[in-house]
């Protein structure tokens, strides 16, 4: 199997200055390895500290159960399915894993195919939610971008769609310009959104323009 | 990703469905035929492992199996 690396760059939070990073389109040991030894220890201490200071459960860093060697795993063989990562300073900084079966519900995008990121996760150290300064700011948008050039690539025209967990509504409201077609009961109530071939667009040449 | 070329012989009942697939999906007829093999995979590789492929339809809520053989 072909990898293909892209060379980003990601915003160092401490010094301010952009930094290389690579892109990958693929899920490999290194980076299991590294969710497993490196984001694991951080989550978990960061949920036990939440749990003994009694903060509501909706408040947690709500993909702290996700097992990225089980995802992998699951997509094992099947060409529908991909994985991408973020690596910096030798250590993976972000995950994804889209499925290519997805069809589109938004206002004339209804049944086109499109790119379903059916897991996104940065690493604990860049996320704002855990209650300190990211290390690495543009690792989710990468990802994101990711998925659009990959949908443009499958002639799907740009088009993605996710469901997002309630932490993440507004980045992909307000900062990825998603449609928000509202909270989905087939998926736990999660809010589903969407990017439309003229938002794909749009979002791609911002994208280049940072 | 590097891609390989093949011939796809069909037959007008086949290229027709064809045509029309790739005008109401916005693809390019190799798109469909990739989309397809895609989703024919994915549902293969589930019913191997022993689960079912369902239609519900929404309004009546019958469901009927797709039977793959």
């Amino acid at each position: 199997m072909t990898r293909s690396v892209s060379h980003i760059y990601l915003l160092e939070v401490a010094t301010g200055v952009g930094v290389e990073a690579e892109l990958r389109d693929c899920i490999e040991e290194a980076q299991l390895i590294d969710w497993q030894t490196k984001w694991q220890p951080i989550l978990i201490a960061a949920i036990k500290d939440l749990s003994r200071r009694g903060v509501a459960r909706a408040q947690w860093p709500q993909s702290w159960h996700w097992d990225w060697r089980a995802k992998i795993a699951q997509m094992e063989g099947l060409i529908a399915f991909k994985g991408f990562s973020v690596i910096c300073a030798d250590v993976t900084q972000g995950l994804m894993r889209v499925d290519l079966n997805g069809l589109g519900r938004a206002p004339g995008q209804e049944g086109k195919p499109l790119v379903y990121v059916d897991y996104l996760e940065v690493a604990p150290w860049n996320r704002m939610d855990m209650g300190q300064t990211p290390r690495y700011k543009g690792v989710g948008t990468a990802l994101l971008s990711a998925a659009v050039a990959l949908s443009v690539e499958e002639d799907f025209r740009g088009r993605i769609g996710l469901h997002s967990l309630p932490q993440a509504d507004r980045f992909y409201r307000d900062r990825c310009n998603m449609i928000d077609l509202g909270p989905d009961s087939g998926v736990q109530g999660l809010r589903y959104f969407e990017m439309t071939p003229e938002q794909a667009r749009i979002f791609l040449k911002e994208e280049d323009e940072v | 990703m590097p891609k390989r070329t093949m011939t796809l012989n069909l037959t007008d009942a086949e290229m027709g469905a064809l045509e029309r697939l790739s005008v109401r999906k916005d693809l390019t007829k190799t798109a469909v035929i990739r989309q397809a093999l895609r989703l024919y995979q994915t549902v293969d590789s589930r019913i191997e492992k022993g689960e079912k492929l369902l239609f519900e339809n929404d309004a009546t809520k019958e469901k009927a199996e797709l039977m793959l053989l």
